[in-house]
């Protein structure tokens, strides 16, 4: 497994559109654009993107949540949570952006440190689960395959693989769990926030 | 058949008879047989990382070109390669040594399909086929090409255009579906509901026919010559009996849209990649149905009323002639013309598989060249066999981005050499047969 690690590192094929989310890309993000060894020119920088980037909002302290939290926001059992989160994951997800996260060369991009997936609002990340690759923009035109609505899986589904990925994928894994309130949110909102 | 056996004592004695010196005779074909093998490249100690049939060999032809497709090779051995991402590869082998010493880029675009007929060189786009002339001896053609189709749909997924010549001369192109099963809104997500195909299959999921030699022709244009598949992008001719022989690419994700019929791993083994004769007027069954991998029968799809078990009984999609694993993704067939490989090689089809990336649970599978055995009428067997594997590096293949290589062109040289490219990182080999193990 170590070896296949290694040699997914320098896949050469596009990994990237990741570069085109509408948000500053966290500092890893940019890293993915850029493979190394890869004579392809990096796709189009940052399209033209409608959305203004949001302010980054100020991250949560990785270790703590958990603790100093109890006191007030209703209590979630952050392990159960990822648990649901990564069999969604597994059954809804992974066949296309593969278990590992690292896409499918020219057909599904990789999602491992993906700037949708690191942005400290989940917004973003929730528009794409649940719009598909209508809001990527000209971004997915570097992929054969286009991502399908995956509105048809609940709100607190949806929650629960947000933050599986989140935790998982981002850039520096974000422990803060994504609530059904924030999907619902985001499900009745045609398209990015503004 | 009248007169003694060929091999009997009498033929022998007659034989003898006639031909006052057999053994000058024998030993003159004895140094003919022995020039051909010795006209064979030296090949790779390691094979170029391929496993293959004892007796086998590979050498590398050239290596880290781009994300190679399918490619032709000419009469003087000179090989035409298309390239996924933009234009078309040529490379000489000036020495005899086997490897490319030259290597040229030109045209644009990218594709998939290439082929020569008639001393032109063919090639498609996305959306289109070209046409170069060659000089005889030119290794890269000098004047503008010559566009034979255009405006084919072109839409990202599955528009690939493979194409090739029919034994009547005219030029037959595939155009994809875009779509896994026309699942509307939610194709390849869970909740997938089929649609009316019926006027999106009228300008997608078919082959058309056209003139070889006639400029700007389109669909409307051309014949359609048949319907109902996803995407295919093998065809080739079989010189046997002068049909065109086609594979399609099985729909994916059967468990992502239908959970409650499918699990991982039923989708991990179906449905087949099949293998079907091309005729006119033929219906291939899609988005309506699959063939089931394991019973081979041709079953309803989840996204039009299947659950697993409905077959389809409507008796209007041709049944396939070969049924390959799942997801193995089909990419250029070949059909085997020179003599240089055994008895048993003659006749048949190569076949290039890009390997899988919807077999999770299981390993991804099938990055492999395989054959295909045909019956003297030109009709497939029904059964393959691996021919060259060991392209990806690893057996217990997780992702296709793992994967060190990709087969995805195979072509016969004028020598009975096999060649193969790489869709991945732009690897050609040549296989050989010397009968050293």
């Amino acid at each position: 497994m170590l070896l296949l690690a290694a040699c997914s590192k320098s896949e050469p094929p596009p990994v990237v559109a990741v570069a085109a989310a509408p948000t500053p890309p966290a500092k890893s993000g940019a890293a993915v654009a850029a493979a190394p060894g890869t004579e392809r020119p990096a796709a189009p920088a940052a399209a033209p993107v409608q959305t203004p980037a949001p302010a980054p909002a100020p991250r949560l302290p990785e270790a703590a949540p958990a603790k100093t939290a109890a006191s007030d926001a209703p209590k979630v059992d952050l392990a159960a949570l990822l648990k649901q989160g990564e069999k969604i994951y597994a059954d809804t997800c992974a066949t296309c952006h593969m278990a590992d996260g690292n896409g499918v060369p020219f057909m599904q991009p990789g999602i491992d440190k993906s700037a949708w997936i690191s942005n400290p609002d989940p917004q973003y990340l929730l528009s794409l689960i649940l719009r598909g690759a209508e809001v990527v923009g000209a971004a997915a035109d570097a992929y054969d395959n286009k991502m399908a609505p995956q509105d048809a899986l609940s709100d607190e589904q949806v929650a629960a693989v947000a933050t599986y990925v989140r935790h998982r994928f981002a850039a520096e894994p974000i422990a803060k769990p994504v609530t059904p309130a924030e999907v619902a949110i985001a499900r009745a909102r045609p398209g990015l926030p503004k | 058949m009248t007169g003694p056996p060929l091999a009997s004592p009498a033929f022998l004695a007659t034989l003898a008879a006639i031909m006052p010196k057999p053994h000058l005779l024998l030993s003159a074909t004895l140094l003919l047989v022995s020039a051909a093998f010795a006209a064979l490249p030296k090949p790779d100690a390691d094979n170029g990382g391929l496993i293959l049939p004892i007796g086998f060999h590979a050498l590398v032809v050239a290596d880290h070109l781009k994300p190679l497709r399918n490619l032709a090779v000419a009469d003087n051995g000179d090989l035409y390669i298309k390239t996924r991402q933009d234009g078309i590869y040529a490379l000489r082998d000036a020495d005899g040594d086997g490897r490319a010493e030259v290597v040229k880029e030109f045209g644009s675009g990218g594709g998939t399909g290439i082929a020569l007929h008639n001393g032109w060189l063919y090639e498609s786009t996305n959306d289109a086929v070209y046409r170069y002339k060659l000089t005889p001896g030119e290794l890269v053609p000098t004047g503008e090409p010559e566009r034979i189709v255009r405006d084919l749909p072109d839409e990202k997924q599955h528009n690939a255009k493979a194409f090739a010549f029919g034994a009547d001369g005219q030029l037959y192109v595939e155009v994809g579906s875009p779509s896994n099963a026309f699942g509307g809104k939610r194709d390849r997500a869970l909740g997938a509901k089929g649609e009316d195909p019926t006027e999106f299959l009228q300008t997608h999921g078919g082959y058309w026919r056209f003139d070889p030699d006639k400029p700007d022709q389109t669909q409307a244009t051309g014949f359609h010559v048949s319907t109902g598949h996803r995407h295919s992008t093998s065809i080739a001719l079989n010189p046997t009996n002068g049909r065109l022989f086609i594979c399609i690419h099985g729909r994916d994700q059967l468990n992502t849209v239908a959970p409650q019929f499918y699990t991982a791993l039923d989708n991990s083994q179906n449905p087949a990649e099949v293998m079907h004769l091309l005729r006119d007027g033929a219906n291939f069954g899609w988005p309506y149905t699959y063939v089931d991998a394991q019973t081979k029968e041709r079953k309803l799809n989840p996204e039009f009323g299947g659950d697993g078990k409905k077959v389809d009984d409507s008796g209007k999609f041709d049944a396939p002639l070969v049924v390959f694993p799942a997801h193995y993704s089909p990419m250029q067939l070949a059909f085997y013309t020179g003599t240089q490989f055994p008895e048993k090689f003659r006749g048949g089809a190569f076949l290039a598989f890009q390997g899988s990336w919807n077999r999770a649970p299981l390993p991804q599978a099938g990055y492999q060249v395989v054959y295909i055995p045909f019956d003297e009428k030109g009709m497939p067997k029904g059964s393959f066999e691996t021919f060259a594997d060991n392209f990806a590096g690893y057996t217990d293949l997780a992702s296709p981005g793992d994967a060190l290589h990709r087969p995805n062109g195979v072509a016969v040289g004028p020598d009975g050499s096999l060649y193969i490219t790489d869709s991945s990182r732009g690897r050609v080999w040549r296989i050989i047969y010397t009968g050293e193990k």
